[in-house]
């Protein structure tokens, strides 16, 4: 077994876990996205982040794949942690405003703004599909193409691919053109309409109405425009 | 016949080291070395040593003669390059028709030929051999230096300096721990960029669990402007094998592995061939000089992304994958290539293994810094006078870098940023030039070693612009894997392209801030974390270039097009749009034009003839040829305009509001706010001292360059425009401020100039004969006697003082007039062709001279004492200093002495109650933007506040104060609005024919024969006819209209 702390906290894990498996069998959140229990761990999306190392000497890693060692520590939610991950919601909600997943994500984490051009895209290069397909769909139908900003998805030579069954995996898995959002679509293009800490569904419905007794968490219901009362929460969250 | 066989053992090999190094010496033959490397071949040396090897033969000199060639000397600017021994002679810029003299004069005869030695940039000098050239001097070629020594093709060279001498030694006396302990006691760090110490790099992998080890050679090097790496494979290949071989010892690794790029064809040639030479001699293969130790080296070719340097992706790309960054730990020392202990070290790192071994750990950690040890090779390029790759001992400061070695920037501009490391590295400015250069204090500067490119930038360098093009390069090079990296930089790309756009916005810097920590700290692999620096450290230095850019919509380098548009129009105080005029010019609408020069400037004869043009400094057909004669189209325009009579409308604006507005002072600034405000209906009365209007125009240009009558026709078109002038009415004199606030004006403008002379402090300056150049001046535009003798000295190097001294030659008692200037004629702020003038007419300029006593008697001047001045070294400027020669003091005879330093405004007119504040000049103080003075409702502007300047200037001045002034009366705040500059109207280019194209050049301004100029004032500038005009507008650039909106209005045909 190995040592280590997380916030703290002194743990043990398992040789060759990633600090990622060690929180969450502590039950400690740190929020993914481009990372899948039944998919080999990927570091693209950025949002796992946590500092590793001691001041002044940290940096900050993803855990999906920084595997622990002995006397590692680790926190998971400093200030540093917060606001890159919060930027990195940002980016996210840029490239792709309207998956509900991403927008689910910035209520979450408290992304109030959205300072980039949103370009609409459907995909934000998560790579959740390409290893889908290939890992659990044993087709590698799909892959990376390009470099840098021209990076995208697609089949080789971008033409129908003779591997593909049309399972549909990759789409099911993809965080960013299936499940859409259908919230208020305000010029910010940050939605914040479900799941903002707090219980803003209570708003329209109360716990027993909301029918996965789960109001303001699952983002199914959406809050109706109360302009008075935003501006007072806006003015408390300053 | 070349020996090669293989070597068996460590002490055959010394054996044949000895004899190498024997045959070499014993070698007396003449060599021409020729540097061959890429950039050398590039500029044409394998077409030298052609012409070389058939003049060597022609001359039948095959057995005394020989061509030797080699890679890069380092010194790209005298490519091609030569070098002659014995007789250390250093030729640059060799032609292949050169080969004859070089071989006939200099190889066989000893004679040196001048014109292919270098001159150095600074002094002058012209150093015979390599190690005198500035270039040299302060390098320590510790690793490059052997370049100049071998044929590359040759490992029989490299034998003969010694090379393989350090295998042969750890082979027989040192143990592999042996061999990592002295690394480590050397204290070298990895060349690759970060670091980090190779010895400890080295112990790691060698501890590591397995018996495949594997060690890699990156040289994927590509950073733009950075080539020290392929210098050192084309030029030196066994010195980079050696130094692997022994590595692999050390680390116990059978297999190595080269990865270069497909892109140096000549490193992989040249490495190639040393590594099969290298296995034909048992240098690399089974049981290397019997030693029983096996190493094969492969090569890896990289297809050129730069994310490949990065090991983990480099590894993924040897490996056959996609090259893109993995997660370390695990190490590559742990799990690396083939998920085996890998070591990668970079080209420069290997290649000074051998000198450690050679030389010992204590001699290497005795060069360079503390914690940094050995020298460094960096690839010094941009704004340099000698481009080369440089090597020098860690901890030199960079301005010996840029200054001693680099010789400075050229064409003497300021040097303004260093750009090190690459695309990841930072900028660093001029306070950092006494930096010594180590990993740490680079690192803390905001910069990084990397892997030692250096790129210098002069004034005309942009910084929002290069953290665009870093930017660029790095959207398109980052592997696209983490989204901080792909995304962040993405973004950051988009706004720092907007606000060079002209459409930054408040925010977009601390969002800049902000995006660029995020990516630093979210960042994977080397690249992303570094992504970020050039925005970082050039928002550290250069933030007010950020903010200019976004609150002010100005590139203060002129470099960022949307918002420049035309650089004429986009410098002109005045916002003359220069470009649009000469565009109906050249298609011989010369009404349109002159409309649009009225349209903005209401004394467009005047500066016709007087402004100091920044247009045409600024003027982009200056960069690759001459500036187009912007002045003298506008001259060409006005002069039309009277000649046809084409008069601007008279027609008396309506006084739409009861204001009245008082300006005080008629020149340039008076006139220019008078008639801005007069246009807006506002009842302007301007009071002038003098007994005519104009100031300056009228009283401190002579008329030979501004005749009265063309000043005249501009200054009465303003006056009918409905101004009431009244001369000889001075302020304090005849009248006060409150009086004018007493008889009903509603607003004052104070533009009383700068007429009062500044002093020269030397002694006697009070004596009889000793005049002030504004006065004689002044006397001379008045039509009055001039006090002159018959030899007149001017003291000074501006326009004043040639005026004085071209008045001075014109008047009817002189006979010799000097001017006497502290400087050279390269420093002197007057107008070049002013000078041409002055010269013409026979004026005797003394440079580098001081007036130090004026010689006197009977209380007359007898003449001028002075001491000789020499220019001393370059200031931070990029121009050198004056500095007195001791001992050199001599006299100049004359009667009058005339100084024309400079002047300052006069306002012993103001008095307490004014409540008006002057500087210690003696200027007024009024606030930037509004130019509003302490006092409610007085304003100022011209010369009285900025001391003296240009007309130009005090007209801009005046415009924007008639704004200011009018809000004022409106009862508004003021606020100026900044906006990119474009034209009114896009005017659709003209065609030009090749012939046109190839002939295109400025023409000479036509001028009155000196002897025609003598002892008168006839304006001695002529003009250009019609189609000289036309000829020259058809040679402009047209850069208003690579802008969007250009492209847009003429239809996006131009490119």
């Amino acid at each position: 077994m190995i040592n280590l702390t997380i916030n703290g906290l002194e743990v043990k894990a398992e040789e060759g876990w990633t600090i990622l498996e060690t929180a969450k069998f502590y039950g400690l959140e740190i929020p993914t996205l481009c990372y899948n229990e039944g998919l080999s761990p990927y570091g693209g999306c950025r949002l796992c982040l946590v500092e590793v190392g001691e001041k002044p000497n940290t940096k900050m890693v993803s855990s999906c794949t920084f595997p622990v060692s002995e006397g590692l520590v680790v926190h998971t939610d400093t200030k540093r942690v917060v606001q890159t991950r919060k930027m990195m919601i940002e980016l996210m909600l840029s490239v792709a405003p309207n998956s509900k997943t991403i927008q689910d994500l910035a209520s979450k984490f408290g992304v109030t703004q959205m300072r980039f051009k949103p370009r609409n895209e459907e995909c934000i290069l998560c790579g959740l599909c390409v290893r889908m397909c290939a890992e659990q769909m044993d087709a590698k139908a799909i892959g990376f193409q390009n470099r840098g900003y021209k990076r995208k998805i697609s089949t080789p030579f971008d033409v129908r691919s003779e591997v593909c069954r049309h399972c549909g995996a990759c789409m099911y898995i993809c965080p960013a053109c299936e499940l859409r959002c259908h919230g208020p679509n305000p010029d910010t293009n940050v939605c914040n309409a479900c799941l903002t800490m707090d219980p803003t569904c209570l708003d329209t419905y109360d716990e027993l109405q909301c029918w996965m007794y789960d109001a303001g968490r699952c983002g199914t219901c959406v809050r109706e425009e109360d302009e008075k009362k935003e501006a007072s929460q806006d003015s408390n969250k300053k | 016949m070349k020996n090669t066989n293989k070597i068996k053992s460590t002490s055959e090999l010394k054996k044949i080291i000895k004899k190498q190094k024997e045959r070499s010496k014993s070698d007396d033959k003449t060599k021409l070395i020729v540097s061959a490397g890429t950039c050398g071949q590039a500029r044409g040396s394998m077409e030298v040593i052609d012409s070389l090897n058939k003049t060597i033969k022609k001359e039948k000199l095959e057995d005394t003669v020989q061509v030797k060639v080699t890679g890069c000397h380092g010194f790209c600017e005298a490519e091609p390059n030569i070098i002659l021994q014995p007789h250390d002679i250093f030729y640059q810029h060799v032609q292949p028709e050169d080969a004859e003299a070089i071989i006939k004069e200099t190889a066989v005869n000893n004679k040196i030929l001048d014109r292919l030695l270098f001159t150095d940039p600074a002094s002058g000098e012209k150093p015979k051999s390599e190690e005198n050239i500035s270039f040299y001097k302060k390098q320590k070629r510790l690793v490059l230096g052997d370049n100049v020594k071998i044929e590359p093709t040759e490992i029989n060279d490299y034998l003969s300096i010694g090379g393989y001498g350090s295998l042969a030694k750890v082979l027989d006396t040192f143990s592999p721990e042996d061999v990592i302990e002295i690394v480590k006691s050397s204290q070298i760090r990895g060349r690759g960029g970060a670091g980090f110490p190779t010895g400890v790099k080295w112990g790691f992998t060698r501890k590591a669990k397995g018996d495949d080890k594997y060690i890699i050679c990156n040289a994927d090097e590509g950073d733009p402007g950075a080539y020290m790496d392929r210098s050192l494979m084309e030029g030196n290949p066994h010195r980079v094998l050696e130094g692997m071989i022994i590595g692999a010892y050390a680390i116990g690794a059978h297999e190595g592995y080269i990865y270069i790029r497909e892109e140096y064809p000549l490193a992989l040639n040249n490495i190639k061939l040393a590594i099969n030479e290298a296995k034909k001699r048992g240098l690399i293969g089974k049981n290397i000089l019997g030693s029983g130790f096996d190493l094969e080296i492969n090569i890896s070719k990289g297809a050129g992304a730069f994310v490949c340097g990065e090991e983990t992706a480099l590894i993924a790309s040897i490996e056959g994958k996609v090259g893109e960054p993995r997660q370390r730990p695990p190490f590559p020392a742990v799990e690396g290539l083939f998920r085996k202990p890998t070591n990668i070290n970079n080209v420069e790192t290997w290649a000074n293994i051998s000198l450690i071994i050679d030389k010992g750990p204590e001699w290497y950690s005795q060069i360079g810094t503390k914690k940094s040890k050995g020298t460094k090779i960096f690839s010094l390029v941009g704004k340099i006078n000698n481009t080369g790759l440089v090597e020098v001992p860690m901890g030199i400061t960079l301005r010996e870098i840029i200054f001693d070695i680099g010789g400075g920037i050229p064409g003497g501009k300021k040097f303004k940023a260093v750009q090190t490391g690459g695309p990841s590295g930072g900028c660093l400015p001029a306070e950092k030039l006494d930096l010594p250069i180590d990993y740490e204090s680079l690192t803390q500067a905001g910069s990084i070693m990397g892997s030692g490119g250096m790129i210098v930038m002069d004034e005309n360098t942009c910084m929002v612009d290069i953290a665009k093009y870093f930017l660029n390069f790095l959207r398109d090079e980052s592997c696209g894997k983490c989204l901080s990296c792909r995304e962040g930089v993405q973004r950051m790309w988009e706004i720092v392209n907007k606000i060079t756009e002209g459409k930054g916005e408040e925010g977009d810097i601390e969002l800049l801030e902000e995006l660029a920590q995020a990516v630093k700290d979210a960042s994977l692999c080397g690249l992303g974390q570094t992504a970020a620096n050039p925005v970082l450290s050039t928002l550290r230095y250069f933030r007010e270039e950020y903010e200019e850019h976004i609150r002010k919509k100005k590139c203060p380098a002129l470099v960022c097009k949307e918002i420049v548009s035309a650089p004429c129009q986009y410098t002109c105080p005045i916002d003359q749009e220069a470009s649009v005029y000469i565009a109906l010019t050249a298609r011989g609408e010369f009404k349109k034009a002159v409309d649009i020069i009225r349209k903005e400037n209401p004394l467009p004869t005047v500066l016709g003839r007087v402004c100091h043009h920044p247009c045409e400094s600024n003027c982009r057909a200056g960069e690759i040829g001459e500036p187009i004669a912007i002045r003298s189209i506008k001259r060409f325009l006005t002069d039309w305009a009277i000649e046809n009579d084409y008069k601007p409308s008279s027609e008396t604006k309506p006084h739409k509001k009861d204001y009245k507005v008082a300006v005080i002072g008629a020149g340039p600034a008076g006139l220019t706010a008078g008639y801005y405000l007069n246009q807006k209906g506002v009842q302007v009365t301007i009071f002038e001292s003098l007994p005519v209007p104009g100031g300056m125009l009228a009283v401190g240009i002579p008329e030979h360059r501004l005749p009265k009558d063309k000043l005249d026709f501009d200054i009465q078109n303003i006056l009918n425009s409905g101004i009431t002038l009244k001369t000889n009415t001075a302020l304090g004199k005849d009248f006060s401020i409150q009086d004018l606030f007493d008889k009903g004006f509603n607003a004052v403008y104070i533009a009383t100039g700068a007429h009062k002379p500044m002093k020269m402090g030397i002694q006697g300056e009070n004596k009889q004969g000793v005049y002030q150049g504004v006065k004689i001046l002044r006397l001379a535009n008045l039509g009055e006697e001039l006090p002159l003798g018959e030899k007149v000295g001017i003291v000074g190097g501006g326009n004043a003082a040639i005026d004085s001294a071209r008045v001075a030659v014109r008047d009817k008692n002189t006979k010799k007039v000097y001017i006497l200037y502290r400087r050279t004629r390269k420093e002197m702020p007057a107008y070049e062709d002013e000078i041409e003038s002055a010269l013409e007419e026979g004026i005797d300029i003394q440079y580098l001279v001081l007036p130090k006593k004026v010689l006197s008697k009977n209380g007359k001047v007898t003449g001028v004492e002075c001491i000789k001045m020499k220019l001393g070294d370059l200031d931070e400027s990029g121009r050198r200093r004056p500095i007195p020669i001791e001992g050199s003091e001599f006299t100049i005879e004359l009667d009058t002495l005339i100084s024309a330093i400079s002047e300052q405004p006069d306002t012993s007119y103001l008095t307490p109650d004014d409540n008006i504040k002057t500087t210690k000049w003696d200027s007024l103080i009024v606030d930037e933007n509004t130019f509003s003075t302490d006092q409610k409702g007085v304003f100022a502007g011209g010369d009285a506040v900025t001391g003296p300047s240009t007309v130009v200037e005090a007209m801009s001045m005046g415009k924007k104060a008639a704004q200011s002034i009018f809000h004022y009366l409106e009862g508004k705040t003021y606020s100026p609005e900044y906006k990119i500059s474009r034209p009114s109207m896009y005017v659709e280019p003209v065609e030009l024919t090749e012939e046109e194209i190839e002939e295109a050049k400025r023409p000479e301004m036509p001028k009155l024969s000196v002897k025609k100029r003598h002892k008168n004032f006839k304006e001695v500038d002529l003009g250009f006819n019609e189609e000289t005009v036309i000829k020259e507008a058809r040679r402009c650039l047209r850069c208003e209209l690579e802008t969007e909106d250009g492209k847009k209005a003429i239809g996006g045909e131009n490119d």
